[in-house]
């Protein structure tokens, strides 16, 4: 039996959203196969106020321990450092986190917010927002650095926007079952089991992406999407064309340009105006290359592979 | 509707081309719209090559103009785009490693232009 907390900073749901929509394994699993006891969950919780409040007391207190503390959403510090913007059961959800998180085995951050800031931490960041153990690129965030959990692992990492349902609930499964020593962490703390292989693994866009040919336009089947409406696929690491959205589809696959979630950065360029949708290009070459890649040896690739393409390339050739 | 708003051909230009070809651009083939092309270079027809967009903006203010042509229009189509019949600038740009052409159809693939062109073409829209 694994006791787990689930928390709720500067959050729009939609981890929770993702989370209960988990079907390898699904949030009933954890509960009935995986031994998870699910403490608090904000929309699962029957709990409501004092009551809430004495939950958390007594997991800060040891009298419940607490194995496994899920946090979903930034840490807000405004105003002025108090974090008064967000109180939670009579203070400021910040302090909650810090005991909480010294309290626990294994504390995982799900989704952007509560990795790097997310949306909320974006230029001017109003509500002087950060994730638990980053902000955006910079480590440090709410936890400070040096943090680690009783356990001796860091907060783990599971961004996105949202995370993906089956990496959330397969992650407490290996944490809850004794397995965490299976996890290793890249250089942003995301399991790398998740997190080496880039969006455009297993996209099935990949033959335009070879040969060169663009999509144009919304709607289009053919074409790939990074070379001019602004998809990060071949940059991004993510299993999103691996570990499939509702078993079956992603982005990509439905015609939608990777737009970068998993990484520090997003969203990319702050939103400046322009800068979505659409590949950014320093003198018709794209500012951001796929990983690895130089500008030299893209325009060498872009010659030989346009040479070298087969007409049926050209074509929507996913025929109804 | 959107149609509808397009600037169209003068009367005299429309004539003009009935004159020559015996249709306009909106109606040619592949081989037809080369040949305008050609010759409207041939007759001395200078476009805008410069300045190259830089910003994401600017290219998007040149869709924009693009966009508000007809089929018909493609003198002035070639003119914004600053279209070339030769590669352009020290790297030698061109159309064929321009990710909007189509090698194997010889056609420029970009909704705004959507234009027969040769591989050793150019114009300012030009993105690799």
């Amino acid at each position: 039996m694994a006791n787990l907390l689930w928390l709720q900073g500067g959050a729009c749901s939609g981890n929770t959203m993702s989370f209960l929509n988990a079907e390898e394994p699904s949030a009933c699993d954890l509960v009935t196969d995986f031994g998870i006891n699910v403490l608090w969950q904000p929309s699962l919780g029957l709990e409501l106020g004092d009551q809430v409040k004495s939950i958390i007391e007594k997991c800060i207190s040891g009298e419940i321990k607490l194995d496994i503390f899920v946090f979903e959403g930034t840490v807000i510090n405004a105003p002025n450092g108090t974090g008064e913007w967000n109180r939670f059961c009579g203070r400021p959800m910040k302090e909650w986190v810090k005991e909480l998180a010294a309290a626990a085995d294994f504390v995982v951050a799900i989704g952007d917010c509560a990795t790097w800031g997310g949306i909320p931490a974006t230029a001017p960041n109003p509500s002087d927002s950060e994730g638990l153990q980053f902000l955006k690129r910079e480590k440090g965030g709410a936890l400070g650095a040096d943090f680690t959990a009783k356990s001796g692992l860091p907060v783990i990492n599971i961004p996105g926007c949202p995370a993906h349902p089956d990496w959330v609930t397969q992650i407490l499964v290996g944490v809850a079952t004794g397995r965490a020593g299976d996890l290793t962490l890249d250089e942003f703390q995301r399991p790398k089991t998740f997190f080496s292989s880039f969006t455009q693994t297993g996209c099935t866009r990949n033959m335009h992406f070879a040969y060169k040919v663009s999509t144009t336009a919304f709607g289009q089947r053919k074409g790939c999407l990074f070379y001019d409406l602004g998809c990060r696929g071949p940059m991004t690491h993510s299993p999103c064309n691996r570990i499939l959205w509702n078993r079956h589809s992603s982005k990509t696959r439905a015609g939608m340009p990777c737009l970068g979630c998993t990484e520090p950065e997003f969203p990319f360029y702050d939103l400046a105006p322009g800068t979505v949708f659409k590949t950014q290009t320093v003198m018709g070459v794209p500012r951001d290359m796929p990983e690895g890649v130089d500008k030299k040896g893209y325009i060498k690739l872009t010659a030989a592979a346009k040479g070298a393409a087969p007409a049926w390339a050209e074509e929507d050739i996913f025929v109804v | 509707m959107a149609d509808a708003k397009k600037k169209g051909l003068s009367e005299a230009e429309r004539q003009a081309y009935i004159d020559r070809y015996g249709l306009t651009p909106a109606e040619a083939s592949y081989d037809i719209l080369i040949r305008m092309i050609e010759d409207m270079f041939a007759d001395g027809l200078k476009t805008e090559v410069e300045p190259f967009p830089e910003t994401d903006r600017e290219f998007g203010q040149l869709l924009d103009a693009l966009r508000e042509l007809s089929p018909d229009q493609l003198r002035q189509k070639l003119i914004l785009s600053g279209w070339l019949l030769e590669p352009y600038g020290e790297e030698q740009m061109r159309c064929q490693e321009c990710m909007y052409y189509l090698v194997h159809k010889r056609w420029c693939d970009l909704p705004e232009l959507d234009l027969p062109a040769k591989p050793d073409w150019w114009c300012r829209l030009w993105r690799i």
